[in-house]
């Protein structure tokens, strides 16, 4: 059996720095890591992989430094990593990154299951995975918090969805999106990290994926989404209001500050 | 693709085992300003099961509503609603598609997006019209830290939206409405298979949405419970200071602070904790803070929006008989 | 309190910021020590806080005109009762001192006021890409200023060393009412007896901290934390002085009982990462080139495997590494209902192995067991006295002089970083030559003539 996670490289989110006043975000001296998220579907994954003996892969799109990323993830427990980079890859929206990452896993000699976390931390979509399946035409399973069984085709999950924990039977192959609950991700022994250091890392570019790609899909072009400009909100100021007498017309106060906030319904 | 092919502002109004969930009023509400902005009529589409009250959907500024009616709607299997929707959206050619960014929603917008080859921007929480009739669709990003503005080239212009973050539409008995009731198409082999739905009951604060928390004004463990009717009506959770953990009264699973869980609900509140440094590094990054203690000099009204210098058992049931009485309105 | 007082007190500070009712008063009466061994609070005592050096100065003047006694008041994380009330006191909290002064980027150095709490001072530090504070005691509620007078330690002292080392300046209000700047960003100077240094650690007995610069370093660009398990305790502490004579030299070396591990980590509703063996070694390091990083993890870990570690994990992002670091902050809380006192005897590192053998020893004559937590690369663990049946077992005291007496015959201290405060008077009477206590209680009769602050801390001062 063959299990696909899909991973992204992003910044440190603690060490971003957001300037409300020129309204740009400076990730430089943040540092990168696997997005939070993508550590619960990567040991997923291998916690799959370590029962029925199959190979994990990890794939990401990104530049070419999001290698550290795939390098991290070998030394996590999978066994390959496949970096798509290419400038024409460059300003994807989740549409075109999602037809990117579809067409390289078809690309793939083989696969049933493809493992993604709920979210990224800095797009914050949560869209890529369920476009993925869309493009590749197989079924995906949300928010999945626990995996209870694996048949030879079939994967049975807890999904928490629609307010309540549904069981659902997917047949391969298929993709699955976990969050945070499902597992506890581990920490890489020192050894696997030496080891995964030097580990080779396949790069696909545009051309090797051209019998699967058509270059207008791809990047800024393939993007139907488009950002126009980003704004930095300040951050906000506690109202800081103290009331000592007459407490229940500040109790009213306090009311239309919470339906303002849509805490209340008006 | 031309424009013209593509009128109409159309909400995807959501369900639950066929009750229809309030964020489809919220989306109505803000579809109807867009939809007078284009000049354009608003659409509701509901996929679920039969009998469901659909005309509170005109009621609430649909001008048509589309009903695809069939009893597997019940269950939450996403890839019968999107063949479903897909093939709907294709006949109905709306210029703007709305879903609410629940779990579902998240879960359902972007394979339908993809199946339609269109654009779909996740989580909007603000939703304007530009000079030339083009749809400015507006989400938090960078966990929550910047705002994006965004458009999108292709048709239609898709979006899921936040629940809560709109007013809900005003409803009146007396508007008319056009219903179009249709067939559901339901494959014969299906690839997703809900086997049951099972109950859950983990205690997890830092997913609370409202957190009422008790400290060392709490006299007695019964006491709590004003807490908890209070926590209910506001559909949070309570939670404790350490003091309260420490003394027995409540189990560790609901401490706030340092040694304890990092919460940042949307609303705090905070009765009679004085706000030691500990509990502070739990809480302080919630939306907004309400704080009720004795102490006029407590450390919590520094980061609190709103203080109450008063007694809890007093503050407390004043909150929960102004709730109980706008429910008995509502 | 007598009404006159709280009028006076009201006068100075407000009304508002008097607090005498005992229901909002008790908040400010203990500090974190150890249940059963805390001495009891002054119930009337009342809280009072102010918010300038200059409030503090009367409300000191009078307390001495008036002979009252005055506790002052951090963020309470302290573990020896050193701001415990024990008669009827003016609790002073410094928690409205929350003023960040000034960051120095170019002289590297940071002036807070004494209410800033640990955590908010690493708030502060994360929006300045280069700078970085590298002392942590565990509880980040702690008061900068609690910090200074108790001398704190904590992890990351194998490299960094103590709070001592990086306080470059203090202002301090005098009993007697008088505000002193000590100190200041020089560092060298050479201007008579250094006084800076003798409000640090004097456990609040020698005047009031109301303002703080301290030595800021360049973050470090690449850091790691490893956690290598070991099957027994004696293989872990064997590894630790032939690392550091390795001339490694991490900012941390943390030891740690698994049992207590897990339960830290269950605590916080965290996982505790290692699942082999009994114990872990907790490694914090920090370098400015990559590969010395690795080389240096490398290098720890053929040690400790040659000593016997039988696994070893490695967290090398930011979110990993302080997961760990709460798990270890918090080992102390989730552990303190089994407790009868948490020690920290301290003894040069390479004698570790020595003590740990002695310690062993003693729990079995009193037929109980000694759990163990701490700055093992300080020589600095944290070694506890378990209740039984939930009370001080009877032979608790004599349990506790045998280990100081083990500490000592390997020229160790009876505390480390904890400090005496008000439940180690008796011990420091045995640890300490009479003359080195006269001479301290005669600097004591120098800054406090009337004895007004917090006396009968570190040692009896009537």
């Amino acid at each position: 059996m063959n299990i696909v996670v899909l991973l992204k490289q992003v910044p440190d989110m603690e060490k971003v720095k957001f300037d409300s006043e020129r309204g740009v975000v400076d990730r430089k001296s943040a540092g990168t890591e696997i997005n939070p998220f993508d550590l619960n579907a990567l040991e997923a994954a291998v916690q799959i992989s370590e029962k029925l003996q199959s190979q994990v892969i990890s794939m990401t799109m990104g530049p070419p430094s999001a290698e550290e990323a795939l390098k991290e993830s070998i030394a996590r427990g999978a066994n390959d990593g496949i970096l798509l980079t290419d400038r024409a890859f460059g300003g994807a929206d989740t549409k075109a990154t999602a037809v990117t990452l579809a067409n390289a896993v078809k690309k793939l000699s083989s696969y049933d299951l493809i493992i993604c976390g709920e979210k990224s931390v800095d797009g914050d979509t949560g869209q890529v995975g369920a476009e993925v399946a869309e493009f590749l035409d197989i079924p995906h399973v949300y928010y999945v918090d626990e995996v209870r069984k694996i048949e030879e085709d079939y994967i049975t999950v807890v999904s928490n969805i629609c307010g309540g924990r549904y069981i659902k039977r997917v047949k391969f192959p298929a993709l699955i999106s976990v969050t945070k609950d499902i597992n506890t991700p581990r920490l890489p022994s020192l050894r696997n990290k030496m080891m995964a250091r030097k580990a080779e890392i396949k790069k696909w570019s545009i051309d090797d994926l051209k019998e699967y790609l058509n270059p207008e899909e791809v990047g800024l072009k393939g993007s139907p989404t488009r950002v126009k400009r980003i704004e930095v909100p300040p951050e906000i100021k506690r109202q800081g209001k103290v009331c000592r007498n007459n407490i229940s017309s500040f109790v009213d106060e306090i009311f239309k500050a919470l339906k303002e906030n849509k805490i209340l319904e008006g | 693709m031309t424009e013209k092919a593509h009128k109409g502002v159309l909400v995807y109004a959501e369900h639950n085992k066929g009750i229809i969930h309030k964020v489809s009023y919220e989306l109505l509400g803000k579809g109807r300003e867009l939809a007078e902005k284009l000049g354009a009529p608003l659409y509701a589409i509901i996929l679920g099961p039969k009998d469901i009250d659909i005309k509170e959907l005109i009621y609430r500024g649909a001008d048509k509503v589309f009903y695809i009616e069939d009893d597997v709607f019940n269950k939450p299997e996403e890839m019968l609603y999107k063949i479903n929707l897909v093939e709907a959206i294709k006949d109905i050619k709306p210029e703007i598609c709305l879903i609410g960014a629940t779990t579902f929603g998240r879960s359902l917008a972007p394979r339908v997006a993809s199946a339609l080859g269109t654009g779909l921007t996740a989580d909007c929480t603000e939703l304007e019209i530009d000079d030339s009739d083009k749809l400015i669709q507006i989400r938090p990003a960078f966990s929550d830290n910047i705002l994006a503005h965004i458009h999108t080239v292709t048709y239609p212009q898709m979006a899921t939206i936040r629940y809560k973050e709109f007013f809900e539409a005003k409803r009146d008995i007396n508007r008319e409405g056009e219903i179009v009731k249709k067939q559901g198409i339901i494959p014969e082999t299906r690839l997703v298979e809900i086997l049951e739905e099972i109950k859950g009951d983990g205690i997890d604060i830092t997913e609370a949405e409202v957190v009422v928390a008790g400290g060392r004004g709490i006299k007695t463990p019964e006491d709590l419970k004003l807490l908890k009717e209070l926590a209910d009506l506001l559909g949070g959770m309570i939670g404790a200071s350490r003091d309260l953990v420490d003394q027995g009264y409540i189990s560790s699973d609901y401490q706030v602070g340092y040694s304890g869980h990092r919460v940042k609900p949307k609303l705090y509140i905070a009765c009679g904790i004085s706000g030691a440094p500990q509990h502070l590094a739990g809480m302080r990054d919630s939306e907004l803070i309400i704080a009720i203690n004795t102490d006029p000099s407590a450390p919590i009204f520094n980061i609190a929006d709103y203080g109450i210098v008063g007694d809890l058992y007093e503050v407390v049931p004043m909150f929960i008989e102004k709730l109980k009485r706008q429910e008995s309105i509502a | 309190m007598k009404q006159e007082v709280l009028e006076a007190l009201r006068n100075i500070v407000g009304s508002d910021w008097v607090v005498s009712e005992l229901d909002q008063t008790k908040g400010y009466l203990y500090d974190e020590t150890e249940l059963l061994i805390r001495p009891d609070a002054a119930e009337d005592s009342v809280v009072v806080k102010p918010r300038t050096p200059e409030e503090i100065c009367e409300i000191l003047k009078y307390a001495n005109e008036e002979q009252i006694v005055v506790v002052p008041r951090g963020g309470g994380t302290g573990l020896c009762g050193a701001a415990i009330p024990t008669e009827t006191s003016i609790i002073l909290s410094m928690e409205r001192f929350k003023d960040i002064i000034e960051i120095d980027n170019e002289n590297l150095m940071i002036t807070v006021e004494a209410g800033v709490t640990l955590s908010e001072l690493i708030e502060v530090l994360k929006k300045h890409d280069k700078l970085y504070f590298p002392i942590h005691p565990g509880d980040e509620s702690a008061h900068i200023a609690g910090m200074v007078i108790e001398n704190a330690g904590g992890a990351r002292a194998v490299k960094h060393g103590i709070m001592r080392s990086h306080i470059r300046g203090v202002e301090v209000v005098l009993p007697t009412g008088e505000i002193l700047n000590l100190g200041g960003k020089l560092t060298k100077n050479n201007a008579g007896y250094n006084l800076l240094q003798l409000i640090i650690g004097s456990e609040g007995t020698l005047g009031v901290v109301t303002k703080v610069t301290l030595k800021l370093y360049p973050e470090p660009k690449y850091s790691a934390t490893l956690v290598i398990s070991f099957d027994n305790f004696k293989d872990a502490v064997a590894a630790v002085p032939k690392i550091l004579q390795e001339g490694i030299t991490p900012l941390a070396i943390e030891y740690v009982d698994r049992v207590i591990a897990l339960e830290a980590a269950k605590h916080i509703g965290e996982k505790w990462p290692a699942e082999k063996g009994n114990v872990d070694l907790i490694f914090m390091l920090s370098e400015s080139k990559e590969d010395t990083l690795y080389d240096s993890c490398m290098a720890i870990e053929d040690i400790c495997r040659d000593c016997g570690a039988i696994d070893s994990l490695m967290a090398d992002n930011n979110k990993d590494q302080q997961k760990i670091l709460a798990i270890r902050s918090n080992t102390y809380t989730a552990t303190k209902h089994d407790l009868a006192d948490s020690l920290d005897i301290t003894v040069p590192p390479a004698y570790t192995p020595d003590l740990m053998n002695d310690l062993m020893d003693i729990a079995e004559k009193y037929n109980t067991k000694i759990t163990s937590v701490g700055h093992i690369g300080d020589g600095n663990l944290h070694n506890n006295i378990l209740l039984v049946d939930g009370k001080l077992p009877l032979y608790y005291e004599q349990m506790k002089e045998d280990m100081y007496k083990a500490a000592r015959k390997y020229g160790g201290t009876i505390t480390g970083e904890h400090g005496v405060g008000k439940t180690r008077m008796d011990s420091l009477i045995t640890h300490l030559e009479p003359k080195k206590l006269d001479i301290m209680r005669g600097i004591k009769q120098v800054f406090d003539p009337n004895n007004i602050l917090n006396p009968n801390t570190i040692f009896y001062t009537e």
